[in-house]
């Protein structure tokens, strides 16, 4: 492994940064827990600020100087890993129209998250954990976004469901709390198959991982280099890991569950950055979505598909932060409807935009008797049930029937467990029994003949 | 049995049941109150033990929490020997171990010093890894190791070495003496639901885990006032024909467990469509189910609790919707306990049944159908419940060796006990288990409190200052809320010729309420009151016109608001919001995390200016005749008025002697993200804010008719006394006026002074609250004090706006005199209460009627949610989430989270109210005696009374367990009470709780260090 960090161009230099100012803030307030201290809560939060701030105010910079370059694509080269043979795989920074305005977004609302949380989980005994795992998380996201090589974009998108699944078992002495965060990250580690197996299509393809033997040229405007199918079978991999992050249809099922980590994580990861990590593997990659209608034509299809069940189900929703997950979903399926339409823009507004509504809202949830009050106070009376004038339309059964629907959820749940978890649950249970038995046989043991208790593995 | 007798029964049962649910109603009207009201009629000591087996909830606090108090001497070792006497009572000399120690001795050794119960192998692995055999205790009393040393069979080693020597002896001596007999088996009392008995034998099997997730959807779904877009269909037929209406479908994949659901709920929604009365047809179901179930019919009342009590959070709001339709935030709905009760067995049953198969084939020859099978099952697994089983022999062993150190028992004297000797050694040991111990540590803490609080009280009364001469300058009433002592002292501290009272905030006007922006009447009395009369706020005619464009210019902004947040969540209209505005939402999303003070004062600047020209007024007497359509009247006539004044003045003993300018002073909080923002809030006024009663009852009192009542009732006031009304925020410590203008020219500049008096009263409280927060420097000044606690209160992200009643701990009912330049910490509620203008005790008696339960409610809902944050407690505030409109979830499928959240506790001490009344013990004894419910919190313990005589001054506690109230004189400690020049110099850099003072008379030093600091 090689570094050529230090003879950067001051540009790159402000793009390094963004990937060392988290991860030195991470070091420091990680590394004293090591050894059972850690720094006090103001410390703590003001070590996290400094880097979210510091690298908000690089990524504008850097922002200013793409701006004046008529945002021309800026590869950092930081080092490389590895190289066999023809075979290299480097850390490689890229700086274009999407990643800084994207990187200038998240670190802005990273520092926000962070000035609120530091008062939010004052005395809180797992004061440090969630700011370690906040660090982890700003650094996942920067170099998931500024990422030139699919091998960089795998780190991060790992740091980031690690400490996604972290977070929301932070109350980890709740079952309920820990069931969920099990929940969300067997659902990210089914998903990531899809990003692991689009590194492997690339490798085979380019020889390394860098996006620019993929596709060249300054975005949106790239043109893609490799053959139509691969870019299917890239486009289509990546899409598959963009579903379970993205929480769409059917590996939605983690995401109101999610809600059962501290507001200001839930806000930023559910409402605003994390949700959205699938939308923007897919605009980084958006030209070998040219070349490949069939994916474009699934994510539409995923997208809608996505954005009417969560609307309906959303709509029945009693409490608010499923009823915001719910509207987060919706958001995040029209979006990755627009990419599939062919839209590079809008999708990337959309998200920005939706990001900052959402995460307000989010953090206002429990104000949300208060703001009810004011609200009916206002308008001389509480909102009524207004605007499902589609339903009224419906014939009483059938609505009824459509209500149970919404307020099951869809049945997801049901139908993902019954055909595809318990069955492979079963398959795997028969398997270990086989193993054991044949083992057993072997070694001349006994055995228990294979039967072990196997309750409760549903995940 | 006939159906309807079978039905009695059951509403029998269920009644009885309901009285273990949370008595917390919808969250917007919180009210702090008992959690373990259906064990009032217990003991306080027995009722937490009880209450905890039900609850599976922690009794007192940890044994360790108490030990750290005692090392930090807040409890003496004179307190331990002082409630271990009592305890033991003429047992403390019964002889142990062959008379070489005694049960007092025993108790109190493993009281002060503490033993580690391990079980067998943890002991083996201390024998093998560790030393810890081989040494005495090094807590052991001094005369106690000298005798252990003593005691060695050697002579001739070093001490070191003769303590190892001992130790390793008397450890073997142990060994034989507890092997000699076998562990003890307890049969424990099997549980009654089928979850329990399996979960019991599977722990991986929980029936709950699968019902509740679906019965809180269903439940959520059918209560919910206003989150879901889409409410349930058919919500007025009743919640078990609207839920059985939704999941009878046949439609939709079901869950392995509940293939059987939709059938069953099919026949239930049937027999609701079949127009029978829903509170029959859900008896009917619950009467089947039970049978169904198997469970035998003695068992049936057992059953009913536990299963209620499963999910209590959420049965406890149905059952208080069920009482009070009224109190619902939005919409009243016909709820019924039996419905949902219905509706939890059915799917228990079914859960059962599928239960049944998972836990393998079974013998079901007998047994002639699915009824039969499930009761077999029940019969089967009771039988088979596990038993407990006492420590083994290793571990007692270990438990002698150290309890032998602390006595002082030698190997020898150990070997030379009789085997009933050591076993009745061990039954003691064991009988002093870790429950009995910690209650004697809570007695011990609140003994300690309790001296000090008394004696402070006692020593104080002797600088009782002589009755000014002259009329007070200004007299304001205050609520008596702990919160409100330090204003009321700030005050004091700055104007000796002020005077103060407490009286509860409703200020004897209950009412409806509905001011110029709010949409509906609330109520603003105690919980316990429905009240008759609705006032509404409304501009007078000169502001018409701005108001009413006001409230068009609030309408449509609400309306964009609401469509907003509302839009956002929809597919179309939420594309298009969020893709094209929602940028627009990083505006408020900075200023509100960044800048909170600023935000808040820029949105309060607007408020107060579209605010500006609209001078409101109450409607307050009865214009119209009739009653109004929710069967209140409207208003109230002159006589109601002047008995409302009237009664108010003779509470606090103010009927003559009026100063010139009377302030009465409601009080309320305001504070962001904070679902309990109501807890906060006036618990007089039922967790709603006191300012409109203030306004009210200053509004009455000026009016010359009212006035002209009172004195044809003999209650003359001089016709230049004017009322004025204000609200305190506790949150912001502020106070804002009501009705300024009003004011009379020739008193303005009285009440100019008395405003600025009490907005440097607010810097001081301000002050003083500020230590309480870690993330305060302690050496704040006013001002900047004063900034914070603004700025907390429109945080966001602030989760410790204020602490509301936490700490409190006292309640005086007597002449403020009594209390009056002592530093009582904002842990007292103050009831002025005059003794010697009630000799036949009809005030006393109305006072304690309302005190006793409110005071006493707010009080055990801290101590209980600080005993047990996770059960009595709502948790931690960081995962809460509303459902509903009417409560708190964790996570997004839990119970209902009832109590206190934690950062409302945390820094409470867990001690029962001390409630000291000013009045003969006579006059308490027969007004108690009239007042059964409140007696009833006397006598069991629930509040600790004490009687102070208002002639001598002598202090006497209640301590009767039985039926009559009696009283055993309080021998005061010490006579001293520490001295403090002021408020500040007295808890200046202390964090904790700071024990009483008295603050010096000087009023002009007293200025002095105000200003300085």
């Amino acid at each position: 492994m090689t570094l050529d960090a230090l003879t950067l161009h001051p540009v790159s230099a402000l793009v390094a940064w963004q990937l060392i100012a988290p991860a030195a803030a991470l070091a420091t307030i990680g590394l004293p827990t090591l050894i059972g201290r850690s720094l006090t809560e103001r410390a703590t939060t003001r070590v996290v600020a400094f880097a979210f701030s510091s690298c908000f105010v690089a990524a504008l910079a850097v922002l200013v100087a793409l701006a004046n370059s008529s945002f021309a694509t800026r590869v950092v080269h930081l080092g490389r890993l590895f190289a066999v043979g023809h075979h290299t795989a480097s850390i490689d920074l890229v700086a274009d129209g999407l990643s800084i305005p994207y990187v200038c977004f998240s670190t802005g609302l990273c520092s926000l998250v962070n000035a609120f949380a530091g008062k939010y989980l004052h005395r809180e005994p797992g004061f440090t954990r969630f700011f370690i795992l906040l660090a982890l998380f700003g650094t996942g996201m920067n170099l998931m976004v500024l990422a030139g090589s699919i091998d960089v974009l795998f780190a991060g998108w790992e740091f980031l469901g690690i400490s996604s699944a972290l977070l929301i078992g932070f109350f980890h002495e709740r079952r309920n709390a820990v069931d969920a965060a099990l929940r969300a990250f067997v659902t990210y580690r089914i998903c990531d198959v899809g990003l692991f197996g689009a590194s492997v299509v690339i490798h085979r393809a380019t020889g390394n991982g860098d996006f620019a033997s993929l596709f060249s040229g300054d975005w949106p405007h790239a043109t893609c280099l490799v053959t139509s199918p691969t870019a299917v079978a890239i486009t289509l991999l990546f899409a598959f890991a963009a579903l379970g992050k993205s929480a769409q249809v059917p590996f939605s099922g983690w995401l109101p569950r999610a809600m059962e980590g501290p507001t200001p994580s839930s806000a930023i990861f559910y409402g605003a950055l994390s949700i959205h990590a699938g939308a923007y593997v897919l605009l980084r990659c958006e030209s070998l979505l040219d070349a490949a209608p069939l994916t474009a034509w699934l994510l539409v299809a995923v997208g809608i598909g996505t954005a009417l069940h969560a609307a309906v189900v959303g709509s029945v929703q009693t409490d608010l932060k499923s009823m915001l997950a719910y509207s987060s979903m919706t958001q995040a399926g029209i979006i990755l409807a627009e990419i599939g339409f062919g839209y590079r823009l809008l999708p990337l507004v959309h998200v920005v935009s939706h990001a900052i509504l959402r995460s307000l809202q989010i953090l206002r949830s429990p104000s949300a008797m208060h703001d009810r009050h004011e609200l009916a106070a206002a308008l001389g009376g509480h909102p009524g049930p207004s605007s499902w004038s589609l339903v009224r339309l419906l014939p009483r059964r059938l609505s009824r029937h459509l209500y149970h629907l919404a307020l099951e959820r869809g049945f997801e749940e049901t139908v993902v467990s019954r055909f595809v978890v318990r069955p492979l649950l079963k398959a795997l249970i028969m398997a270990d029994g086989i193993e054991r038995r044949w083992i057993a046989a072997l070694g001349g043991h006994a055995g228990d003949g294979g039967r072990r208790d196997h309750d409760g593995g549903m995940p | 049995m006939s159906n309807s007798d079978r039905h009695e029964s059951l509403e029998q049962m269920i009644a009885a049941a309901v009285r273990f649910l949370p008595p917390q109603g919808p969250i917007d009207s919180f009210v702090a109150l008992n959690p373990l009201q259906g064990f009032e009629n217990l003991p306080f000591e027995e009722a937490v033990v009880r209450a905890g087996r039900l609850y599976r909830a922690q009794p007192f606090l940890p044994e360790a929490a108490y030990r750290e108090e005692l090392a930090r001497e807040r409890i003496r070792v004179a307190d331990v020997e002082a409630v271990l006497a009592a305890d033991l009572g003429d047992r403390a000399a019964s002889p142990l171990a062959g008379g070489r120690t005694t049960l007092a001795q025993l108790h109190r050794q493993l009281l002060l010093h503490g033993v580690k119960l391990e079980n067998d192998s943890a002991v083996r692995w201390t024998l093998t890894e560790s030393d810890a055999i081989e040494q005495l205790r090094d807590d052991l009393e001094p005369h106690v190791r000298a005798r252990l040393l003593e005691s060695a069979s050697v002579a001739g080693h070093t001490t070191p070495g003769r303590a190892a020597l001992v130790a390793s002896e008397l450890w073997h001596a142990c060994v034989e003496a507890t092997s000699g007999n076998r562990p003890a088996v307890g049969f424990v009392q099997p549980p009654v639901r089928h979850r329990d008995l399996i979960l019991a034998v599977r722990p991986t099997l929980d029936t709950d885990a699968v019902v509740h997730p679906l019965l809180i959807r269903m439940v959520a779904a059918y209560l919910d006032q206003g989150v879901a877009a889409w409410p349930m269909p058919d919500r007025d037929q009743g919640m078990l024909a609207a839920i059985a209406g939704v999941y009878a479908g046949q439609f939709g994949p079901v869950e392995p467990w509940s293939c059987r659901l939709p059938e069953r709920l099919r026949t239930i929604r049937a027999a609701c469509d079949a127009g029978r009365p829903g509170r029959i047809t859900a008896l009917d179901v619950i009467e089947q189910e039970l049978v169904h179930l198997g469970v035998p019919e003695s068992a049936w009342a057992d059953t009913v609790t536990e299963t209620l009590v499963a999910l209590r959070g959420w049965a406890g709001m149905i059952r208080q919707l069920e009482d009070r339709p009224d109190r619902a935030p939005v919409k009243a709905l016909p709820v019924r306990v039996v419905d949902f009760l219905a509706l939890r067995l059915v799917l228990d049953r079914v859960a059962v049944e599928w239960a049944a198969t998972q836990l393998g084939p079974r013998d079901n020859s007998a047994a002639r159908n699915v009824t039969d099978q499930l009761g077999r099952l029940w019969t089967e697994l009771r039988d088979r419940h596990p038993l407990r089983r006492g420590p083994g022999s290793l571990s007692r062993a270990f438990l002698l060796h150290q309890v032998s150190q602390l006595l002082g028992l030698s190997a020898a004297d150990i070997r030379g006990l009789a085997d009933n000797e050591v076993v009745e050694l061990e039954h003691a040991i064991a009988a002093f288990d870790q429950i009995v111990r910690r209650r004697l540590f809570h007695l011990a803490y609140e003994r300690r409190h309790r001296i000090e609080v008394l004696d402070a009280v006692t020593a104080h009364r002797r600088f009782l200052p002589p009755l000014p001469s002259e009329v007070p300058r200004v007299q304001a009433v205050f609520c008596i809320d702990d919160r409100c002592e330090s204003f009321r002292r700030g005050i004091e501290e700055f104007a000796p010729d002020v005077q103060t009272f407490g009286a509860a905030g409703f200020f004897a006007v209950p009412m409806y309420f509905r001011g110029i922006d709010d949409w509906h009447a609330v109520p603003l009395c105690p919980i316990v009151i429905r009240p008759g009369h609705t006032v509404t706020e409304v501009p007078e005619e000169q502001a018409l016109a701005d108001h009413h464009l006001r409230q068009t210019v609030r309408r449509s902004l609400g309306r964009l608001r609401g469509g907003v947040s509302q839009g956002s969540q929809s597919l179309l209209r939420g594309g298009l919001l969020t893709s094209v505005g929602g940028a627009i939402a990083a505006i408020p999303l900075v200023a509100r995390v960044a800048f909170p003070r600023l935000t808040s004062h820029l949105a309060s600047w607007a408020a107060e200016f579209s605010r500006r020209r609209i001078t409101t007024r109450l409607e307050l007497a009865r214009h119209k005749k009739g009653r109004l359509p929710d069967g209140t009247l409207p208003g109230f006539d002159v006589g109601e008025m002047a008995a409302i004044v009237r009664r108010l003045l003779e509470d606090i003993g103010l009927t003559a002697r009026f100063a010139r300018l009377v302030a009465i002073i409601g009080h309320g909080s305001t504070s962001l993200n904070n679902p309990h923002e109501s807890a906060y809030d006036c618990g007089a006024c039922g967790g709603g804010r006191g300012g409109p009663n203030a306004r009210a009852f200053a509004q009455m009192a000026n009016s010359p008719e009212v006035r002209a009542a009172l004195a044809r009732a003999g209650l003359t006031m001089p016709n230049d006394v004017v009322f004025v009304a204000g609200m305190q925020d506790t949150c912001t410590s502020s106070v804002i006026w009501y009705d300024v203008e009003r004011i009379p020219s020739t008193h303005l500049e009285e009440f100019e002074s008395f405003r600025r008096l009490c907005v440097e009263a607010g810097r001081l409280d301000a002050q003083e609250r500020c230590r309480r927060f870690d993330s305060v420097p302690t050496d704040v000044t006013a001002g900047e004090a004063l900034r914070r606690v603004q700025g907390r209160a429109a945080d966001l992200a602030q989760v410790r706006p204020e602490y509301g009643h936490a700490s409190n701990a006292v309640c005086v009912v007597g002449r403020r005199r009594l209390t009056r330049g002592l530093f009582l910490d904002r842990r007292s509620f103050l009831v002025s209460y005059d003794p010697d203008a009630d000799a036949a005790g009809p005030v006393l008696e109305r006072t304690l009627a309302a005190v006793g339960p409110v005071c006493g409610g707010i009080n055990l809902a801290y101590l209980f949610s600080r005993v047990d944050p996770l059960v009595y407690g709502a948790g931690s505030k960081l995962p809460h989430n509303i459902t509903g409109l009417i409560g708190v979830m964790d996570g997004h499928a839990s119970d209902l989270r009832t109590g206190l959240p934690f950062q409302g506790v945390d820094i409470h001490e867990p001690v029962r109210l001390l409630m000291v009344v000013e009045a003969p013990q006579e006059r308490i004894k027969d007004v108690v005696d009239r007042l059964p419910s409140v007696k009833n919190l006397f006598v069991k313990q629930w509040i600790q009374l004490v009687a102070l005589d208002p002639a001598t001054g002598k202090l006497a506690l209640q301590d009767s367990r039985d039926d009559t109230i009696s009283f055993t004189p309080h021998t005061t400690e010490s006579d001293s009470i520490p001295v403090a020049a002021s408020s500040v110099a007295w808890y200046r850099g202390h964090r904790g709780n700071v024990r009483p003072a008295r603050l010096l008379a000087d009023a002009a030093g007293r200025r002095q260090e105000a200003t300085v600091t």
